[in-house]
């Protein structure tokens, strides 16, 4: 037995791969260009100059302006350093400069698909393309499901491109990890009870999270994010962010209600029955019918993906301007911050707002960015910027303006209340081009047709929704609001009585003091 | 047609032993054939992942109880522990995570109601010796750090570590530029220094004059934002626990302390200054303060009653004003003449504790 420490031998037989270390203080880097900017974060594009000038993204947080603590950003640049796939975003490094973190990324020159979509194929991308860069999250996703993470927010706006076709799965704000303590012990299996995500592209069972879900709803996200590749938008997007959550609850997904309005709306586009049956397939309100993602990958849609990157680079990215050049742009149309780092996300009671690093979404759309909670507040928001101004419509109806674009013909005179119609609404809605109330119209009647669904539905789905209003912290009766009116009364009396008291100390102090003088100006 | 030929699986006490075999081949570096090594090294990797199902179960399968006791007792019969954790190095990411989360759930795994993964480290206290000093070693230090967090969930093994010199080492850990590595340095001090109460006390009043200095000087009083703003706030929850008042009461005492808090009261950034708060605020309901504590706060009184007055936070909360307004009171009525005994007048009888 030689004990012969030879660590760069075993370095070679290829079982390491040894990071690179990036420098670790911020003079190694020059920063370029802003290509993103949110509350409390800033997204540069920069150079790593001791490293042949390698571009890298480096988003620059502001711990003290943060109000997620430490500890949640230390597991977010842990997994994100930790993780190693081709697929996968990772942090080259991260370290603090005064009171902000710069957390140091590969730098993908495109952009989020998001944010590809969003400024040049508004009405989605062309199948084989969808089939290429959905294979490349695929893969991303058998990787994180293997090592026992979800991501639990798949979105085309977590989903980076480089000039070179490459993709790359970000933002693992949200992610959690099946073997962590915290989560293991509450079903005895890999099960997971917290609500997170983006409305849009929940999984049922994840908002109704109680029950416990894992892996199969990272699928779920993945089959809408199939859809909002096609069609440039998730399904159920018109509607504001809680009312999607509840026709998800309370409706099955039907792939032929979605059709039809895809037929009516959308004649020149035809999608393959590889296409519907994969997105069906991981549409399927039961999460164990849902393949996993390893199967999912040998699915007949992604058959033909093997002729390699070239046509989604020539089709999408050739002709695509930078994304700082699409930053400034933005910036100077809309003349407002994206804060693609303060979505509202949905977590567990109470709702909080994650700081996301690993995300650096640009160009992200208005519904995905208004807050999700408090659902029934008319909280007024001190930065009335005019994207809030011509997103929100009394604070209800969210429809960002670039949706709001011609749609062909659609029919109007349908009156079910399903998933398709709802789309029809939708574009009918946005089509007509006028003001705000004819949309808050519409979408009460969205709502007054998901009321009625409701109402209609069985013992076990009026519990969930129960549950659900409960989870939201809504309907409230007549009573409660006069109580919390009481509530909210006393406490403002409290506060003056305190004022009143704090004013009576100074006062008592000063008299102190006086008497102190004439004290010591008599006696003393 | 596959299905006939799969290996049938192996018991968990194969596992164990087929796993201790390439562990010992894993740390003889002697082997030159690449390809055999290389063979070895994802054979292992394999196993490592066989055992995590074991213990945590799959999609479709909950782990099963007995298999779960037999892989544990296995486990710590012989010193598989050592060797694992000495060969992670060699290891790639994804077989290191599951070794982490193997050897994590052992620690919670009872084998005839006795938590023998807890006297396995007893018996080899070194290994924690390994762990700690990972942090030395940047690419092992996250591995290493996290296991050592779960260990130390063993109150026996956390008072080892806090009794051994690693714990001068910490404080230049946490100051590490690579923030992964400091801010899992400083997740394992806070776990070292706020779980185990009776622990923990014993360890502090025992250690205070050393431990506090360098508390003092290398961490509150840090040039490092993250650094100055985990020290703040650590140093609120230890000296807030109960267990720890004979510690608070000392450290309250002393007019040095109370100056670096004051300091970090008009650091320019918010949430230092809350934190701080909860410190000072101590030092100012103590009940008895001693003489150059009262005379130092009357010398600054105006200028503490205007800061406090316009002290406010973006999250303030009953608790944070009833605080503030307490040591706005007693700043105001203090008198040097009196006794401490006397403070409180008869018509703030509430303020006493009864």
């Amino acid at each position: 037995m030689a004990h012969h420490e030879q660590e760069d031998q075993c370095s070679s037989t290829g079982t390491i791969t040894q990071k690179i270390q990036y420098p670790l203080d911020p003079s190694s880097y020059k920063i370029l260009d802003e290509i993103g900017v949110g509350v409390s974060a800033i997204v540069y594009k920069a150079i790593c100059i001791p490293m042949g000038s390698t571009v890298v993204a480096i988003k620059a947080i502001d711990l003290d302006q943060s109000r997620t603590d430490l500890d949640s950003i230390r597991r977010e640049t842990k997994t994100m350093s930790l993780l190693s796939h081709p697929n996968i975003l990772n942090a080259h490094c991260s370290f603090s400069v005064d009171s902000r973190l710069w957390v140091v990324m590969p730098f993908m020159s495109c952009g989020s698909l998001q944010s590809i979509i969003s400024s040049c194929f508004p009405d989605g991308l062309p199948e084989p393309c969808i089939a290429i860069v959905l294979k490349e999250t695929l893969s991303a996703l058998t990787y994180l499901h293997n090592q026992g993470h979800l991501h639990r927010d798949v979105k085309a706006g977590n989903i980076l491109i480089d000039s070179d076709g490459s993709v790359k799965l970000a933002d693992f704000g949200v992610s959690a990890s099946i073997y962590e303590p915290s989560h293991h012990h509450h079903h005895g299996s890999a099960m997971i009870t917290d609500m997170a995500g983006t409305p849009y592209w929940m999984a049922p069972e994840v908002i109704r999270s109680h029950t416990g879900y894992s892996f199969k709803a990272d699928i779920w996200s993945f089959g809408i994010t199939a859809l909002e590749l096609a069609h440039g938008r998730p399904p159920l997007s018109h509607l504001p962010p809680e009312k999607s959550l509840l026709m998800k609850m309370t409706q099955r997904f039907r792939f032929s209600d979605y059709e039809k309005t895809l037929k009516i709306n959308d004649k020149n586009k035809k999608f393959s029955r590889a296409f519907k049956d994969m997105v069906a397939s991981c549409l399927d309100q039961d999460p164990s019918k849902r393949p996993s993602a390893e199967k999912l990958m040998k699915h007949s849609f992604f058959k033909n993906c093997n002729k390699g990157v070239e046509v989604f680079v020539k089709n999408v990215l050739h002709g695509l301007r930078s994304v700082e050049e699409r930053f400034k742009e933005s910036r100077k149309h809309v003349g407002v911050e994206h804060h693609e780092d303060e979505e509202f996300e949905v977590g567990s009671s109470p709702p909080v707002k994650q700081r996301r690093i690993s995300g650096w979404n640009f160009n992200e759309e208005g519904f995905e960015l208004d807050p999700v909670f408090p659902f029934f507040t008319t909280e007024s928001r001190e930065d009335s910027d005019s994207v809030v101004k011509q997103v929100r419509f009394g604070g209800e109806t969210i429809i960002p303006p670039d949706r709001i674009k011609k749609q062909s013909e659609s029919d109007t005179n349908s009156e079910e209340s399903n998933l398709g119609t709802q789309l029809a609404v939708h574009h009918q809605a946005a089509e007509s081009d006028q003001s705000s109330e004819v949309v808050g119209a519409f979408d009460n009647q969205t709502v007054l047709g998901g009321l009625m669904a409701l109402r209609r539905s069985l013992d076990e789905e009026r519990q969930q929704v129960s549950n659900m209003i409960a989870l939201l912290g809504g309907e409230i009766s007549r009573e409660d609001q006069l109580m919390q009116i009481v509530e909210r009364l006393k406490m403002e009396l409290e506060t003056e009585r305190r004022k009143n008291f704090e004013l009576e100390m100074e006062l008592e102090f000063l008299k102190h003091q006086i008497s102190g003088a004439d004290n010591s100006g008599g006696t003393d | 047609m596959k299905g006939l030929f799969k290996p049938k699986p192996k018991t968990p006490v194969e596992l164990v032993k087929l796993t201790r075999e390439l562990l010992l081949y894993a740390n003889r570096t002697a082997e030159t054939r690449e390809k055999k090594r290389e063979e070895k090294m994802s054979e292992l990797s394999k196993l490592l992942l066989e055992m995590r199902t074991v213990l945590f179960g799959s999609d479709q399968s909950e782990p099963n109880a007995d298999a779960c006791e037999q892989l544990t007792r296995e486990f710590f019969k012989e010193d598989t522990l050592r060797l694992l954790i000495a060969s992670l190095p060699k290891l790639a990411m994804g077989p290191r995570r599951d070794a982490t989360h193997v050897v994590a759930n052992l620690q919670r795994q009872r084998v005839d109601t006795k938590l023998i993964a807890c006297t396995y480290l007893e018996a080899n206290f070194d290994i924690m010796d390994t762990l700690i000093l990972g942090y030395e070693d940047g690419d092992v230090a996250l591995t290493y750090g996290a296991i050592a967090r779960e260990c130390i969930r063993h109150q026996s093994v956390a008072r080892y570590v806090l009794e051994s010199e690693h714990m001068k080492k910490f404080f230049s850990f946490l100051q590490i530029p690579n923030f992964d590595i400091a801010s899992d340095a400083q997740a394992t001090f806070k776990e070292l220094l706020t779980r185990h109460k009776s622990t923990v006390a014993e360890f502090l009043s025992k250690n205070y004059d050393w431990f506090f200095q360098e508390y003092n000087s290398q961490l509150l009083e840090s040039s490092s934002y993250i650094t100055k703003r985990h020290a703040v706030k650590l140093l609120g929850d230890i000296l807030l626990d109960r267990s720890n008042s004979a510690v608070m009461v000392k450290y309250v005492s002393s007019l040095d302390n109370m100056r670096i808090l004051m300091n970090l009261l008009r650091d320019s950034n918010k949430n230092i200054q809350f934190e701080s708060f909860h410190v000072f605020k101590l030092f100012v309901a103590n009940q008895n303060k001693p003489p150059e504590i009262i005379s130092v706060l009357i010398a600054n009184r105006s200028k503490l009653l205007r800061f406090f007055s316009d002290f406010n936070i973006d999250r303030a909360n009953e608790q944070f004003e009833a605080d503030k307004l307490l040591v706005i009171r007693e700043i105001a009525t203090l008198d040097l003449n009196e006794t401490p005994s006397t403070y409180g007048d008869d018509d703030d009888g509430e303020t006493s504790p009864s």
